[in-house]
């Protein structure tokens, strides 16, 4: 009797455990097609959507200089059609299959990813496969879509106030590494593209070897398989290795300034420290640094320069999640009356402060608290937990730090946020903008 | 083993076959459609009222609360704005933490925590459940309303409400709201800038008092959680917030008019127009109407796929998107159809509009257009089942509105069975643009002729931002004006203002002006020197935030630390500036003036006079009755690449003392920015003072 009612408490007190362990737990299934596709699946039944998404491992980084916009510009050439589906009937199709679509690039990988009601799956996988290696890429689809990607460069980056600060940050920042261009690239370019490069362009980089596929929601994996064999496996393999980007940009030895003008009402202030790559240990530490900044009203630039001392309209603090060496930015917006120099020094004051001395233990709570907070509810949605399986894959061939990759933020100490911020928040490594309205540039 | 063997070799040999067999040119068909299971509801009321209902998912570590009141408050009448600032207003901390220690705690656990006039949200960690409750349960028992916060927040609503002066589709909000429900309706209690300013803290604190209680709201708790630790939680947390007698305001009934009216909203200089079909319409929640009403919907206009998108942007190009929408409420919905379009096809598309209105009352839908809009619904009501507050919240809408309990258990099933000729039948009963409001913002000269055709009564009525007629200027008119010629107006003007003597007599002069913006005041001061010097400042306290100096052959222009030469254009300007006798001569500085006609500028007649100075063109103002300048309309280059038009207004002219009568107005509203203005008032006026050269260095 006694032991009986030992080993039931045991018991009770392993399924507790493993409850909780169930509640932050991310299930999936990975393998790899003979072809080199990489898929991987995740079973959530709670609610009959799935989410499809192919990211490729190629983005702005793996331009031609004289190309730039290239890859952004090639997603959208795959919204065109393919050999089976007529063109603009992309989109119509997802609809009237009651579902959502979209896709975007960065500088290290192209997205593409839509959400359907489970019965429609099968349509998702035919449709990304048509777009993985039989796309219609024609003289038709270029004119359309150099159009449209104009249309997108002017609302989004040319007629948005402060549209210029990724592009401005990027191409002082970097002298040699292709992070020196951004997406979206200069408009020239794609005017001078052939049909024969974007051709060369789609054999090189879409292919199976070098994407991971992504199914997530309400599915049936022997169907998913199934599936997946019969639309992806008749692809072919690409006939050369996916060339990579080999530059590395060196170490920046004085601090670099300079002024920018557009149509902005009010001046700004940026500031661009170069960092490691993402998956560096110091690359969490500084992620946690750019929290402590900015993120919510208690944050250090929030409180002193927003609402104390009233120098800045807005703030912000983030570290860009890029494959290679990259930066952390810091900004600031100038109140009317309040000039760069003023708000640059209320900015240095609070770096100053994080470089000189331990944050409080309170403050280190607070950090950890929040990284936990948007860790768990990064993966709120189905379509997330697809995005962030395919990024944690594609970059770090790890899928499952899904589930690991807050340790790294936890293992960070105060002394370390001190250490890091001293090595990189340096005058040596940072380039300062100063985003000016036009009607102060001498002419 | 062997049969594993098999089983990989199945594979291969199926994965080969697929290779050389598939053909590609077969779309996959739809498998059969899922079962939507809603997620299960628990439900729970407290004693004091307040009934509770838990969507447990434990899919993450994370929950979200949700507190909403059903209330029906008094109506805000001359205080108009209140409510609006409750979501600022009750973050301002409470009395037992400060702003800053009710932020600090917030942040601390990495929640979110959110705020309206009728309700409270927050979401965060499991870990963290029992300050999240902490924390609301504060907000909603023991917010402190402050004088001082609410003076911060009324600034900030004020210089918000300026920035969006001019923008169209707030200016068209604002009027359909007014002209769809009235001033007797909540719904059309539209605040300005007078409202807000008599809006004082008993206002607010009466209002927090009186409906934030429990017995008349709804909460939902969904996420990582158990019903038993949700009741414990509420009993702690929100047992000891107190009953109170909430009282139920009574509203005016709005109805749509009896025939299509247009409604123009002057908007000075405007390019584009912004375009409203629309009047009230009753579609009480959960009744048989409603989904065949958002099928009809989404048929006429719910998105890219809606028939007045593939109209008006597909197939003629007029607009960059045009949509529609039919809202069921409780206490009186809308059914609006919407387009923003160039002023040249604003006609055409208000009648394509009314056309494609028309043509769903009157023509049967096809089987495959009816078919994809259906499938396309009932995959985003699947996709929005995935977050659980959906879920909650359909139980809350199923009690506050006494809706069938199956209700969102039958939605697909009542979707599927929506049919061509519900869909006809409904858009009879509720699309009918013949008793319709036609709202259009825009330039009143160049769309108001061409609309009179769509009035019931062939007039057209003329409105302002607020929903208040303005007097019906209708055309500016070129009748009064036939013997009148700009320089005729000029003359007047000249003579007004003390005439060629008076201005020849001035030697120099210094304008003070003062005004404030939000909350800082700012000082104008404007130098000039007879024949061609000037100096202008704007200096906030000591501080001076632009500067121009211009002495005759050159200068510069200063602001924020930097300092330019003037060049170009630039210098042009200064030239034309710094002659006190610049409108004697305008020919001097390239600038040509035509009369436009007559029209009223703050209820007055005024001659409208277009200045033209290379690609820049003024429009100008003089008063009829007294010659003097009243306004001036200059546009301006925004940051997106846009151009905006700038009014600047002058009042109260009053004779510089020791000048031969020279007069300069009191008053003026200067323009900052789009829709941002500051009320300046003359402070000193001096001429003849022997202003010293080296004032201009």
């Amino acid at each position: 009797m006694k032991r009986k009612a030992l080993s039931l408490a045991v018991f009770a007190a392993l399924a507790s455990l493993q409850s909780q362990a169930q509640a932050t737990h991310i299930d999936f299934t990975e393998y790899e097609l003979p072809n080199g596709l990489h898929v991987i699946l995740h079973e959530d039944h709670s609610t009959p959507i799935v989410t499809t998404a192919v990211m490729y491992h190629v983005g702005s980084k793996n331009e031609d200089p004289q190309r730039t916009g290239f890859a952004h510009f090639f997603e959208h050439l795959l919204f065109e059609g393919s050999d089976n589906i007529g063109r603009g009937e992309y989109m119509k199709m997802i609809q009237a299959a009651g579902g959502q679509l979209n896709a975007n690039t960065s500088q290290d990988r192209t997205y593409y990813y839509q959400t359907v009601p489970s019965n429609q799956l099968e349509l998702t996988l035919w449709m990304e496969s048509e777009r993985m290696h039989y796309a219609k890429i024609d003289d038709i689809g270029l004119e359309t879509q150099r159009k449209v990607v104009k249309e997108e460069k002017k609302q989004r980056y040319d007629n948005t106030p402060y549209g210029q600060l990724m592009n401005v940050v990027f191409e002082n920042a970097f002298t040699t590494h292709p992070y020196r261009w951004s997406p979206i690239g200069k408009a020239q370019y794609i005017d001078q593209a052939t049909l024969s490069e974007f051709m060369d362009f789609y054999r090189t980089f879409y292919v199976p070897e070098n994407a991971v596929l992504v199914i997530g929601g309400d599915i049936d994996p022997v169907k998913t398989r199934e599936w997946v064999n019969k639309y992806f496996s008749g692809i072919p393999k690409g006939t050369k290795p996916v060339p990579r980007p080999t530059e590395v940009e060196p170490v920046q030895t004085a601090e670099k300034r300079i002024n920018f003008y557009d149509n902005v009402q009010l001046p700004a202030v940026i500031m661009a420290y170069h960092t490691p790559k993402m998956d560096n240990p110091d690359y969490y530490a500084l992620q946690l640094l750019t929290q402590l900044l900015s993120q919510g009203k208690s944050s250090r630039f929030q409180k002193a320069i927003v609402d104390q001392q009233q120098k800045a309209l807005a703030v912000g603090a983030f570290t860009l999640p890029n494959e290679d060496p990259g930066v952390a930015m810091m900004f600031g917006i100038a109140n009317s009356g309040i000039s760069t120099e003023d708000l640059e020094k209320a900015m240095d004051a609070e770096i100053n402060k994080v470089v000189s001395s331990e944050i409080s233990e309170e403050e280190y709570k607070k950090l950890i608290n929040q990284a936990e907070n948007d860790f768990v509810t990064q993966n709120q949605r189905s379509s997330g937990v697809v995005n962030n399986l395919a990024t944690y894959y594609t970059f770090f061939k790890d899928a499952n730090l899904i589930n690991t990759e807050l340790e790294k933020y936890t293992k960070i100490t105060r002394a370390d946020l001190k250490r890091v911020a001293a090595k990189y928040f340096t005058r040596n490594n940072r380039l300062v903008v100063y985003y000016l309205p036009k009607s102060m540039e001498k002419k | 083993m062997k049969k594993i063997i098999l089983s990989i070799t199945a594979l291969a040999l199926a994965s080969a076959s697929y290779a050389q067999t598939l053909d590609r040119s077969i779309r996959p068909k739809a498998g059969p459609a899922p079962e939507i299971k809603l997620g299960k509801t628990e439900s729970f009321t407290l004693p004091n009222g307040m009934k509770v209902f838990v969507v447990e998912n434990h899919k993450l570590p994370t929950i979200a609360v949700s507190v909403q009141l059903d209330i029906k408050p008094e109506l805000e009448g001359n205080k108009t704005g209140m409510m609006d600032m409750m979501s600022e207003l009750l973050l301002t901390g409470t009395t037992t933490r400060s702003n800053d220690k009710l932020n600090e705690e917030i942040d601390f656990i990495g929640a979110d925590i959110n705020a309206s006039h009728d309700g409270i949200s927050g979401r965060g960690l499991k870990k963290h459940q029992d300050k999240i409750f902490d924390l609301m349960s504060d907000i909603a028992m023991n917010t402190k309303l402050t004088q001082e916060e609410l003076e911060k927040v009324k600034t900030r609503t004020l210089s918000g409400m300026e920035a969006e002066e001019n923008n169209p589709d707030q200016m068209l909000q604002k009027v359909t709201a007014a002209i769809n429900y009235g001033k007797g309706h909540p719904y059309g209690e539209v605040a300005t800038k007078e409202t807000i300013k008599n809006i004082d803290i008993a206002f607010a604190q009466k209002y927090y008092s009186t409906y934030f209680r429990p017995n008349v709201a709804y909460m939902a708790i969904v996420g990582d959680i158990t019903l038993g630790e949700a009741r414990s939680l509420v009993e702690k947390y929100f047992g000891k917030w107190t009953k109170g007698n909430v009282p139920v305001a009574k509203y005016a009934d709005p109805k749509a008019p009896a025939k299509t009216r247009v409604i123009v909203v002057p908007r000075d200089a405007a390019v584009q127009s912004v375009v409203n079909v629309t009047y009230p319409v009753n579609l009480q929640p959960g009744t048989p109407d409603v989904i065949k009403a958002k099928v009809a919907n989404s048929i006429l206009g719910g998105g890219s796929n809606g028939r007045l998108f593939l109209n008006l942007r597909e197939a003629h190009g007029w607009t960059y998107g045009s949509y529609s929408s039919i809202t069921q409420d409780d206490l009186k919905g809308n059914v609006t159809a919407y387009a923003k379009a160039r002023n040249a096809v604003t006609d055409s598309s208000v009648n394509e509009m009314i056309a494609e209105m028309n043509k769903m009352r009157n023509a049967t839908v096809g089987s495959e257009e009816l078919q994809n809009h259906l499938t396309n619904m009932s995959g985003a009501f699947a996709i929005g089942l995935e977050n659980p507050a959906t879920v909650a919240q359909y139980a809350i809408n199923i009690e506050r509105y006494k809706m069938p309990k199956d209700y969102y258990q039958n939605y697909l099933k009542s979707l599927a069975a929506v049919t061509a000729a519900d869909v006809q039948a409904t858009a009879k009963k509720y699309i009918d643009p013949a008793i319709a409001n036609i709202i259009v913002v825009g330039s009143k000269d160049e769309i108001a002729e061409k609309l009179k055709r769509f009035d019931g009564d062939g007039t057209v009525e003329f409105f302002d931002t607020y929903g208040n007629p303005v007097k019906a200027a209708e055309k500016t008119s070129t009748a009064a004006t036939a013997n009148v010629t700009a320089s005729d107006v000029m003359k007047k003007y000249i003579n007004a203002i003390g005439g060629e003597k008076a201005l020849n007599s001035i030697k120099d002069m210094k304008v003070v002006m003062e005004g404030e913006f939000q909350g800082q005041k700012l000082t104008l001061t404007e130098i000039k020197k007879a024949p061609n010097k000037t100096k202008q400042i704007v200096a906030m306290g000591a501080m001076t935030l632009q500067k121009m100096v211009f002495d005759g052959a050159g200068g510069y222009q200063e602001a924020q630390g930097q300092k330019q030469n003037l060049e170009g254009d630039d210098l042009k300007d200064a030239q034309e500036k710094a002659d006190i006798l610049a409108d004697l001569h305008p020919e001097k500085y390239g600038i040509k003036r035509t009369l436009s006609g007559i029209e009223q500028v703050n209820g007055k007649d005024a001659y409208k006079v277009e200045a033209v100075k290379g690609d820049d063109k003024t429009i100008e103002f003089y008063e009829v009755a007294t010659g003097l300048l009243v306004k001036k309309i200059e546009s301006a280059d925004m940051p997106d690449g846009s151009s905006i038009s700038l009014a600047t207004e002058f009042g109260d002219y009053k004779e510089v003392p020791g000048s031969n009568g020279y007069k300069v107005p009191n008053t003026i509203k200067v323009p900052l920015g789009p829709g941002m203005n500051m009320d300046a008032k003359l402070i000193s006026a001096e001429v003849n003072k022997n202003i010293d050269d080296a004032e201009f260095q």
